[in-house]
């Protein structure tokens, strides 16, 4: 049947035609941006800012650029004052330390900064804090013995308590604003004394304006626009299009930070690298068939070509590490984890009767939501097939992540690909996790962070020591973390295998992005270029 | 007479069976979620807490009472149009569906909009067509556009137009640059309300994307169920005896052939709506919509029992509600339907 086009048809094509004109018309000319300010991108959503809720990468950087902490550890790992006024001073016991405060702090809505503000702060974080842990049975009370003086009475001697105080978690906040919120979270709005201050807010979309009382030194911007887009494209995108001003790469996917790392060597971008603070791992569980015996876990060990494996999934982005602490938290630097030798691997493995037609099948699980992680064991797959084929078979399984932590600690993994920032800047905060041990039976731990990990490995002694090495109020306090770490890489249930750096990439017409040591983007001071 | 009474029956049954289905709905996910591996202090706490810690978040947030009892105070909750609070963010789990809701709306009308006016007009011209080159053109698109993956065209249609070409915004529902008006949620409406035309101009520019996409992706279900349709009515009885009675072809598609044929298209228009509410997931993960649907895979990763339990039943009963409605539209215009 061949029909004549109606004219009702006609006008339908017309009515098309034109709504496709508005369209292009539209879209052909970009919005001016507001030339004063300043758009970041970065991934996932923002839930909360209350920093004691605040866990996410997202949120701790956004709340790093609204909040100061009491100390902050620069670039070399050494602690300095920030609203603290001087060193803290511990008592001859040290069981008490004194921290004098800055006397020129104000918070944003305009009340003063003082030990009774910070004691509010750290009573607010024990009682409610997602990651009060963190400070554990640490502190036993707090005293504002004069308006400038907070005095924190402990429960133990613990050296680290002071890098504790430089979490983000511990920002102070406003006493009077947050009267209403003494025991619960205040999500969407933040009161602190940081040189930025909260000007709109929802999960997608953040403004921040210079704060005008500020104490330390103004940002050298006029505002920032924070805007988290879901998926690594988008970000990437985003920065081609020059959609954005600044891109920060936490969940960027590899091959898109590639790209940028290469449009950045060809001066076409900026890209800016802070100090590495992320570590990934695999960790061998300890207490069962095959990995019960440590020269099983150590022919592992050898096996692991970390430089093959690093440039084929980071293209070199990520630094092979063979460490638990990051660079700047160290005094040495030598690595305790042996180097790749798969004939090292095949002569433990044949001691322990493998190879020879007796193959060890290795599941490793991997994080499936975690696109680098699966990376890995593909590779380590692939590297083994080529190295060690008559003795070791990896057999890689994807586990959703949430599954995979509550998993953890139930011993459901042989091996684990996993990773792991410490929550504030200390070598503690990177061994503890690892070696904690509470209650062992046997050879294994059965209580502490050395199940949650995973590994269920300990050594007899270990917690007296890691114990002891927190009582130790200098620098010897780091060797012995080290010396620790010895025990650890000897254990061979956890190994190190990369070092992830963050990344940020600017616009031409933007500076290049700085990074504190705790890897977040130091917003104040992104500024535009004449 | 009889007829209105057996309407009104019908709806009524329709109607009082649904709060059965919500509760089925509702208690299958909530044994469901609670059966799945993880839970919300892994979420909160990641894996380091120690068990003190863990078990006093679990104690605060009532995760330590029995099944039994948390599956009580949700139905009690539930009853009395309270939907809880969020386990993550201890944000009231309706003013989470409020944020939320309105953008999957925005998105899903617009992309409706779209996908019916492509779909009757590639439909009818290839009706108009049949047999040649357009009418293939116009089966390819309709059979394709079904066919495609929708992250992949979406992924596609971001890369050139917000990539490529920079024309248009590559995520998001507002530019960064402007404060987003506040009011119905629905930011096309408020914009309009406060007279605030950058906004509305933003808000625009962030929905052609994911609406053309999401709108291009429906439009080849509704051409294809036009063209099969119309195909079969134009060769009934009627039509040809309107033909012979000399009234002109495009009166007969449009005056006599379109109103039949629209009643499967209401029926399949039906079912989108539906889904479009439940949201387009990968649409908004493409284009990073703040919907329902993106929302309701945060909660799922965190195990946030309470939204995802929240956000299923006021979706479960949008869709129920809207089936409803499309059946009785359709059993009031249509006199052949029985029921």
């Amino acid at each position: 049947m061949v029909l004549t086009k109606p004219r009702n048809l006609k006008n339908l094509s017309n009515f098309l035609g034109l709504l496709l004109l508005i369209a292009i018309s539209q879209s052909s000319c970009r919005t001016a941006k507001d030339k004063e300010r300043i758009t970041v991108a970065s991934a996932g959503k923002i839930s909360s800012i209350d920093p004691a809720q605040a866990n996410t990468f997202q949120e701790l950087q956004l709340l790093s650029a609204l909040g100061d902490t009491l100390y902050k550890v620069n670039s070399d790992g050494i602690i300095q004052p920030e609203l603290a006024a001087g060193m803290p001073q511990f008592s001859d016991n040290g069981l008490t330390i004194s921290i004098p405060l800055r006397r020129d702090v104000y918070f944003h809505d305009g009340t003063k900064f003082d030990a009774e503000a910070m004691a509010f702060t750290l009573e607010r974080f024990k009682e409610i804090g997602t990651l009060s842990y963190l400070l554990g049975d640490r502190i036993k009370s707090i005293e504002t013995p004069e308006q400038y003086i907070i005095k924190i009475k402990l429960s133990r001697r613990s050296a680290s308590i002071i890098s504790l105080l430089s979490s983000i978690n511990l920002t102070p906040v406003s006493p009077i604003y947050y009267k209403k919120y003494t025991n619960k979270f205040l999500n969407n709005r933040f009161i602190g004394t940081g040189p930025y201050k909260l000007s709109y807010f929802n999960n997608q979309q953040q403004r921040i304006v210079p704060f005008s009382r500020y104490w330390g030194r103004q940002p050298k911007n006029k505002g920032i626009d924070l805007i988290n887009l879901s998926n690594s494209t988008a970000l990437y995108g985003a920065m081609r299009s020059g959609e954005v001003d600044i891109l920060l790469s936490n969940s960027i996917n590899e091959t898109q930070r590639l790209s940028l790392h290469k449009l950045s060597l060809k001066g076409i971008i900026n890209e800016g690298i802070g100090s590495p603070n992320e570590i990934g791992f695999i960790t061998l569980k300890s207490n069962s068939n095959p990995f019960h015996k440590n020269k099983i876990r150590k022919a592992i060990m050898y096996s692991l070509d970390r430089e093959t494996i690093v440039s084929r999934v980071s293209f070199g982005l990520r630094e092979p590490f063979k460490s638990l602490i990051p660079p700047h938290l160290r005094i040495h630097k030598n690595s305790y984890w042996p180097k790749y030798s798969p004939s090292k691997a095949k002569q433990l493995l044949l001691e322990e009767g493998y190879c020879n037609g007796k193959i060890l099948t290795i599941p490793i699980t991997f994080r499936s939501n975690v696109p680098t992680d699966k990376l890995l064991a593909l590779t380590w797959q692939s590297q083994i097939n080529r190295d060690l084929s008559d003795c070791i078979e990896i057999q890689p399984n994807g586990v959703e992540s949430t599954t995979v932590y509550k998993q953890l600690s139930k011993g459901s993994f042989n091996a684990v690909i996993l990773d792991w920032r410490g929550s504030y800047q200390d070598a503690e905060a990177y061994i503890s996790p690892f070696a904690s041990c509470t209650k062992t039976k046997g050879l294994y731990c059965t209580e502490g962070e050395s199940v949650m990990s995973g590994s269920f490995w300990t050594k007899a002694g270990l917690q007296e020591e890691l114990n002891k090495s927190d009582q130790i109020l200098s620098k010897l306090r780091l060797r012995k973390l080290e010396d620790i770490e010895k025990y650890i890489a000897d254990g061979a249930s956890y190994l190190p295998v990369w070092l992830v750096k963050p990344r940020a990439w600017s616009q031409l017409q933007f500076s290049k992005p700085k990074f504190d040591v705790s890897g977040h983007l130091l917003l104040e001071e992104l500024t535009k270029l004449d | 007479m009889n007829r209105t009474k057996d309407l009104y029956k019908y709806f009524l049954t329709r109607l009082a069976i649904a709060p059965l289905m919500l509760w089925l709905i509702s208690s299958l996910v909530f044994l469901l979620l609670r059966v799945a591996p993880g839970d919300p202090i892994d979420a909160i706490l990641g894996t380091r807490a120690s068990e003190i810690a863990r078990s006093a978040l679990r104690a605060r947030l009532g995760l330590d009472q029995s099944l039994l009892n948390q599956y009580f105070n949700f139905l009690k909750g539930l009853l009395k149009g309270d939907l809880g609070q969020a386990i993550i963010s201890q944000e009231p789990v309706r003013e989470i569906i409020a944020k939320s809701l309105p953008a999957s709306i925005e998105l899903g009308l617009i992309s409706l909009i779209i996908a019916i006016l492509i779909g009757f007009f590639v439909g009818i011209l290839g009706i108009i067509r049949g047999g040649g080159k357009t009418d293939l053109i116009s089966r390819v698109y309709g059979i394709s556009t079904y066919a495609l993956p929708p992250f992949w065209a979406a992924m596609v249609i971001q890369l050139i137009f917000a990539v490529l070409l920079g024309w248009l915004p590559v995520g998001g529902r507002f530019p960064p640059s402007l404060i987003a008006p506040e009011g119905s949620g629905f930011l096309l409406i408020d914009s309009i309300k406060d007279g605030n035309w950058p906004a509305f101009k933003g808000s625009i520019r962030h929905l052609i994307l994911p609406a053309s996409t999401l709108g291009i992706l429906l439009s080849g279900i509704f051409s294809r169920a036009l063209k099969i349709n119309l195909e079969m009515i134009l060769d009934s009885e009627y039509i040809e005896a309107a033909r012979s009675r000399g009234i002109k072809e495009s009166q007969i598609i449009l005056n006599h052939a379109a109103r039949n044929t629209l009643l499967p298209i209401l029926t399949i228009a039906g079912i989108t709506i539906a889904s479009l509410i439940g949201g387009a997931l990968l649409i908004e993960v493409t284009f990073s919509w703040p919907g329902i649907a993106l929302r309701l895979q945060e909660a799922i990763n965190q195990r946030d029992y309470n939204v995802v339990q929240g956000i299923i039943v006021v979706i479960s009963s949008l869709v129920v509600l809207i089936s409803i409605l499309v059946d009785l539209i359709i059993a009031i215009i249509d006199p052949r339907v029985k029921y």
